[in-house]
């Protein structure tokens, strides 16, 4: 418990001197003390002993001015020397108390004083002049008072008088209670019998609640500013105190309100977070502590929630276990669950930044488990809090970023069970390796093999520099670098911030609950009993930079990053339960793992084209999120620039969005559509002829339109029924590419074409055992519709606007902005198809107001998307045919000859979403980019078998439906080969990335070394390129330094006599023709940034493969916890 | 057993006194030993390997981590399969040449301890097989009586990556004690004697023993920093020596900095469901 030891010596807000010897004048004479005070106590006991109830003020005055000096005098007295006054009453023989103490345990003259106000009313001035005493004398004594029973008595009673409702406690002398009970908690933490004496001597009065400190405290749990610090670390010194007396632990868990109030607290502070994070910088992921220390509501969270983390760590095993399951079912489930469902993509980002703040935060082991639990096994909706935030993954860029952050947190833990519901159980069967090649899965890369595969993949264009500098490379030069660099100086930035969270409460605690300044360097884990702090210093010069980049050589520093990685990811999964090396737990016993379609199908089958599948049983607020979901997925999703989408909801919720076109915006953004016309290639809905076909053809019902919307399309927006389990992935997949890139050729490049359609085909058909009557709807909507807006006034924002359309849409309770959503009212109930048109109106209004005079610029710089058209049309009456029962069978009948068996191996969500992801790598953000290959990256340091087999092992076989990590990094390859051969200044582009990421890393380094969970991606950079990635992402704009990275940024771009990459890339882009070139920028921008980042994944990934070849297991420990 | 062993892990570049390093158990080091700034790496010159790759491929850079690579992978299955008995330990100056000691501990070579040195060819793994050399030419069918050379070759006639493996070449220098061959042997004489005379044949068995076991004490006959040296116990050296080995928990390098919460896993051995541990200590 040193955290314990810092604490005590503390004193609470400003009282910096409580310790200093009291001043001169008692301190001469000891008799001439107790003659002053024997004076004092003489003339306040004439007093005292009138009986006249009614006594005068003057009277007050005079006991009060006397008392006042007793105390003085008694709190500074010193302790007895050995041969104490041998008639007082002690509690122990060393050491004697002091004649004034001894008088006042004698005569009783605290009680006594007590009583009299008591007995004469306390009014509020007396009643805090006497905390004030009371916590003068019990702060400064230079002897233990508490243990006596003439001062615990009185104190107790004075307390008490506090606690009774018709008294209580005014506002105004809250400061001096909470005051004067966390003196009393720091002398009983010096003095832990006071703890037994203090629940023991209760007086009879005030019955259960005979823990009175505590009853007190309690109330300020959660308040503000210092004196909720003050109560906390009180409460904080109790739980310490009573860690091992069974007796107080069972009363603080039975008796009192400490854990509920403490855990649902959470959740009230919770609901007046910011509903929205507001982030200007385009590569802000996650909440930094200096991006919440001026958050007043988080910094209120953050400091109960530090404090539950803190009690946890001190308290009683019963008290601990209590709190836990309270934050679970009091804070984690009601609150968090539905936080993480609601609606709207802002509060998605919020919660999801939330949870991962709160997660790299938690430090306890029980805690975190709470929250592990939360995530992994938590049904929302019947969907886990994991389903739901994979399928985040791949959403549009922010969300995706917090999500990644999300799932690099999650990841840090290395904890098993999470590992094994991500990742681990898909493996575990061993089905998606050839039957012959099980055995070849505890293999490593003993001779390069597979580094070599992986190096080899490094696109041509991106060796330029890379030829020469490794002619250059002397070998000898290589040995000495590789040995002769001092690991020590690497920089380590794990998870950020876990270890540290009581230094960081320390911290808070001695600013006294202001506004604190942040100090990253006070970050550093400090684990309990390690001694002082040693923060890494800010300014040490752990990456010298070189001046001169050469970008070639840093394949020395990825092996060494992935030992270090790999190392501590094996020490970290030393205690797992199985080795899982494909032998150890069983393939054979392994149960079988879910099924594509019942989580994410849509993951499965169209990685880059989301569509969203829920099982036949869901619930409507299944259904709901699992719309909002897609739509959000596919509304970001990294082919966003295409014009059109499908949305189809059909039976089962079985939903697809797809967007259709590329590269179209920016001429749809200009031209206004013609009337549909589309070549029969029916590759969109939006094809006039569709939906005229639709309703012409009413009868046929729902299945018919689906086939419409998907399957016709041939844009594989299939819905599958659930019960069909597995789906071939890849072929479905591969076939609509090839089908979707016929279809465009053969449209060629019209300007006019009705791109801004959006074809919207929704079905949401529940299973009947929903009983609401809105959990069936079918929502079709097409641009081309007559009577709907002009599609140039949706351009702006189209996307959104069909996200929220469907978000509110499905969301059955409606547009409840703000109000915390039980988990009850989750079941969307009565949405009617009115009320849905008259929806769609106001959005389509909405929506056409913002886009006027909003800059288009702006937009298109923000985000790659490009602006998509669409607008939602009323329902077609057609809808309601479409939700016939009969047409599950329809739509089963159709697809299930497109599925495979359920014995489909699949390797799980999470890897499927990521390599989804990556195989987009061109088209991604820098930021999605470096958190990805961070992921993975991360995810390859893993020493099981199983994983390590499935990313690393390039000779491995899978089963043909298994895509392979290098499978993707092959294609992406030949993406990035073919987007360089495209571009005649690839190469100086290329340099100019390199030289911008590196002089950005520079300055951000420089800056702040410590702080967040730097990107691992960081560290697996190169020295100069290493801080520059990783902290690079981290920055964000509304960081305080931001303006003078800026600035520095701009410097060291003049001083490279550079250009930055981003003006030349977008050189001529001003005007308002500029706006096409823009857009190409950004996606040339995209490409570029991908290739080196690209190159640089290849590196790791091949270190990682050596490292794991070389590294020792190590042995389970048998001290499960340090 | 008085082993002494220079550290080979963090201290590159820092010549150590032999005899008074420490020892350090092998296990748990996976480095392969440094190079001093100023040595002549012997890895470098000729490796076919490395060139290899420069042939056919653009990263050629990267060769010589490959060989490296693939040595100090080896080393570490060497240190998996805890050969009984058998120590090595790569040279400082080169990962090629390997110093090895193997104590036979029953049959005919009982309590012999017997130095050598392993040879991996510089094209490994493409390569001819390892040699064991021993440093005193041991009395042994298999063993070259001039050279001291044991025939690995007879074992691993073609060395086929993937499949042999170096630690297989020491498990095999360790079995031929224990089990003679005498099938065209290097040292036809004892050979011969081990067929016909087999109580001659121990009696020369333990005259080699013994002269090895003489010379243990000897200077490593390479001059190499990591060479296997041994010295009489020297209570002073050792005793704080082998608590150390004894005690030694091997962690990540720096693991205090990174590693708050780890070995998180609430999975019950067996099963593959999340959270089906119960890790409640029953409350008093």
């Amino acid at each position: 418990m040193s955290w314990l030891s810092r604490l005590t010596p503390r004193g609470p807000g400003g009282r910096s001197s409580r310790n200093v010897a009291p001043s001169s004048p008692c301190t001469a004479d000891p008799e001439t003390c107790l003659m002053v005070f024997e004076n004092h106590w003489r003339q306040v006991s004439w007093v005292l002993e009138q009986q006249d109830p009614s006594s005068s003020s003057d009277d007050l005055t005079a006991v009060r001015n006397h008392t006042d000096q007793m105390l003085c005098l008694l709190a500074e007295e010193r302790p007895g020397e050995c041969e104490g006054p041998p008639g007082a009453v002690t509690s122990g023989n060393v050491p004697p108390i002091g004649p004034i103490l001894d008088l006042v345990v004698s005569e009783n003259v605290l009680e006594r004083v007590v009583q009299w106000h008591l007995r004469r009313g306390l009014d509020p001035d007396s009643q805090g002049a006497l905390l004030k005493l009371f916590e003068m004398l019990i702060g400064q004594s230079q002897q233990p008072l508490l243990q006596h029973k003439a001062v615990l008595q009185p104190l107790l009673g004075l307390l008490g008088a506090c606690a009774e409702p018709q008294l209580g406690c005014p506002p105004s002398l809250e400061n001096s209670l909470v005051l004067l009970l966390n003196q009393i908690c720091v002398s009983m933490a010096r003095a832990p019998a006071v703890l037994e004496l203090l629940f023991r001597s209760a007086p009879a009065q005030h019955g259960p609640t005979n823990l009175l400190i505590f009853t007190l405290l309690v109330p300020f749990i959660h308040r503000d500013g210092a004196i909720g610090q003050q109560a906390r670390d009180a409460l904080l010194l109790v739980m310490a105190t009573s860690a091992s007396n069974q007796g107080v632990a069972r009363y603080i868990a039975e008796n009192s309100y400490f854990c509920p109030v403490l855990a649902t607290g959470l959740s009230a502070l919770y609901s007046s977070l910011p509903r929205k994070i507001e982030v200007r910088g385009d590569d802000w992921h996650a909440l930094r502590r200096e991006d919440w220390m001026g958050v007043s509501s988080l910094v209120l969270f953050m400091n109960s929630l530090e404090f539950c983390n803190a009690v946890i760590q001190v308290a009683h095993p019963l008290v601990r276990r209590q709190l836990v399951d309270y934050v679970h079912n009091g804070f984690l489930v009601p609150v968090m669950g539905p936080a993480l469902h609601k609606s709207s993509v802002d509060e998605m980002i919020a919660s999801t930044t939330y949870l991962d703040l709160f997660l790299r935060s938690v430090t306890e082991t029980s805690l975190l488990k709470a929250f592990l639990r939360f995530i992994l096994m938590h049904r929302h909706d019947n969907d886990t809090i994991l389903d739901t935030l994979l399928t985040r993954i791949n959403s549009n860029s922010r969300l995706c970023m917090v999500s990644l952050s999300l799932f690099r947190t999650l990841l840090s833990l290395n904890c098993e069970d999470l590992m094994l519901q991500l990742v681990l159980r898909y493996l575990l069967p061993c089905t998606h390796v050839m039957f012959s090649q099980r055995r070849a899965i505890r293999d490593t890369d003993l001779y390069g093999k597979s580094a070599d595969k992986f190096l080899s993949l490094i696109p041509d264009c991106c060796r330029l520099s890379t030829a020469p500098s490794a002619e250059r490379e002397e070998e000898p030069a290589l040995w000495g670098k590789v040995l002769n660099s001092p690991s020590s100086e690497s920089p380590v930035h794990h998870k950020p911030s876990t270890p540290s969270r009581l230094a960081l409460f320390m911290r808070q605690q001695s600013t006294g609950g202001g506004p604190c300044t942040p100090s990253p360097t006070e970050t550093v884990p400090s684990s309990p009993g390690a001694g002082p702090n040693t923060p890494l210093s800010p300014d040490s010069p752990m990456h010298p930079v070189p001046e001169v980049l050469d970008w070639e050589s840093g394949y020395l520093e990825y092996l060494r990053d992935a030992r270090r990685g790999v190392e501590l990811c094996s020490w970290a999964c030393r205690n797992w339960s199985a080795p899982y090396d494909g032998e150890d737990p069983s393939p054979n016993a392994a149960p079988l793992p879910p099924p594509p379609p019942t989580s994410n199908p849509s993951l499965a089958m169209f990685p880059e084209h989301f569509s969203f599948q829920q099982s036949g049983s869901t619930s409507p607020g299944q259904q709901r999120a699992a719309v909002v979901a897609a739509a959000r997925s596919e509304w970001s999703s990294t082919e966003r620039d295409s014009g059109e989408w499908d949305v189809t909801i059909g039976e089962n919720s079985c939903i697809s969005l797809t967007p259709r076109t590329k590269k179209r915006s920016l001429q749809r953004d200009v031209h206004i559509p013609k009337p549909l016309h589309l070549p029969p290639d029916s590759a969109s809905l939006a094809d006039p002829s569709a939906v005229p076909h639709l309703r012409s053809a009413p009868t046929k019902g729902a299945q018919q339109a689906i086939i419409n919307g998907t399957l016709l399309g041939g844009q594989g927006d299939r819905c599958r029924d659930s019960q069909d389990g597995g789906m071939e992935v890849k072929k479905v997949k591969r076939e609509l590419g090839e089908q979707r890139g016929a279809a465009e050729s053969s449209r060629g490049l019209p300007p006019h074409k009705p791109s801004h359609t959006q074809t919207l085909s929704a079905s949401l058909l529940s299973e009947p055992r929903t009983n609401s009557s809105n959990d069936r709807m079918t929502l079709r909507a097409a641009a081309s519709s007559p009577g709907s807006g002009p599609p140039e006034a949706m351009l702006f924002n189209q996307s959104e606007a069909v996200e929220r359309l469907i978000s509110e849409l499905l969301d059955g309770a409606g547009p409840e902005e703000g109000g915390q959503q039980g988990p009850g009212d989750s079941n969307g109930q009565g949405i009617s198809i009115e009320a849905f048109t008259q929806e769609l109106r106001e959005l389509e209004d909405r929506v056409r107001e913002r886009s006027k005079g909003v800059g288009l610029l702006r937009q298109l710089e923000e985000t790659t998307r490009d602006p998509h058209s669409g607008e939602p049309p009323p329902p077609s009456p057609l809808d309601a045919d479409l939700m016939g029962s009969g047409v599950v069978a329809g739509v089963v009948g159709v697809f299930r000859p497109l599925g495979q068996t359920s014995t489909q191996p699949y390797t799980g969500p999470f890897m499927v979403v990521l390599f989804a992801k990556l195989e987009n790598m061109l088209q991604n953000s820098l930021y999605v980019n470096i958190l990805l290959t961070g992921i993975l990256g991360q995810l390859a340091c893993y020493p099981q078998p199983l994983l390590r087999s499935f990313l690393l092992n390039t000779n491995m076989v899978f089963q043909p439906s298994v895509k392979s990590l290098i499978q993707v990094l092959g294609s992406v390859k030949s993406r990035i080969e073919t987007f360089a051969a495209s571009h005649e200044d690839f190469p100086a582009m290329l340099k100019k990335a390199q030289r911008y990421l590196a002089a950005r890393g520079k300055v951000d380094w420089a800056d702040s070394p410590m702080g967040m969970p730097t990107l691992r991606r960081s560290d697996a950079l190169v020295k100069s390129r290493k801080p520059s990635l990783g902290d690079l992402i981290l920055r964000h704009t509304n960081s305080p330094t931001r303006a003078r990275h800026a600035a520095q940024l701009a410097l060291a771009h003049v001083r490279d006599g550079g250009q930055s990459l981003h003006s030349a890339l977008f050189r001529g882009g001003s005007g308002a023709s500029g706006l096409e070139k823009q857009a190409e920028a950004l996606r040339v921008k995209n490409a570029v940034y991908c290739a080196v980042i690209f190159s640089e994944f290849l590196k790791e990934l091949a270190a990682l493969a050596q490292e794991h070849a070389v590294s020792m297991p190590f042995l389970q420990s048998h001290d499960t916890e340090e | 057993m008085n082993k002494q062993r220079s550290d080979s892990e963090e201290q590159s570049g820092e010549q150590q006194q032999q005899r008074a390093s420490p020892a350090r158990p092998s296990f748990g080091k996976k480095q392969l030993p440094s190079i001093p700034k100023n040595a002549v790496p012997i890895t470098k010159p000729a490796s076919p390997a490395a060139t290899a790759q420069l042939a056919n491929g653009t990263h050629a850079s990267y060769g010589p981590f490959y060989l490296e690579y693939s040595l100090l992978a080896e080393f570490t299955l060497v240190i998996k399969q805890k050969l009984p008995g058998i120590y090595v330990q790569p040279s400082y100056k080169s990962a090629l040449m390997w110093f090895g000691v193997i104590f036979i501990r029953h049959g005919l070579y009982q309590d012999g301890v017997f130095k050598f040195t392993v040879y991996i060819p510089d094209n490994y793994p493409d390569g001819e097989c390892p040699r064991v050399v021993f440093d005193i030419p041991v009395f042994h069918p298999l063993v070259d009586p001039v050279s001291g050379e044991l025939d690995v070759r007879r074992a691993f006639t073609k060395w086929r990556r993937n499949h042999n493996h170096i630690w297989q070449v020491l498990m095999y220098a360790r079995t031929v004690f224990y089990k003679i061959n005498t099938m065209e042997p290097l040292n036809p004489e004892a050979a011969v004697l081990y067929d016909k005379d087999v109580q001659l044949f121990k009696s020369k068995v333990i005259d080699s023993v013994k002269l090895c076991n003489s010379h243990l004490f000897d200077q490593p006959k390479m001059d190499d920093p990591y060479a296997i040296s041994f010295s009489s116990w020297n209570p002073a050296i050792h005793d704080e020596a082998k608590e150390r080995m004894f005690t030694h928990k091997r962690r990540p390098e720096d693991h205090h900095k990174g590693l708050q919460v780890s070995g998180l896993s609430w999975v019950k051995p067996g099963s593959t469901q999340p959270f089906s541990k119960d890790d409640n200590p029953p409350l008093s």
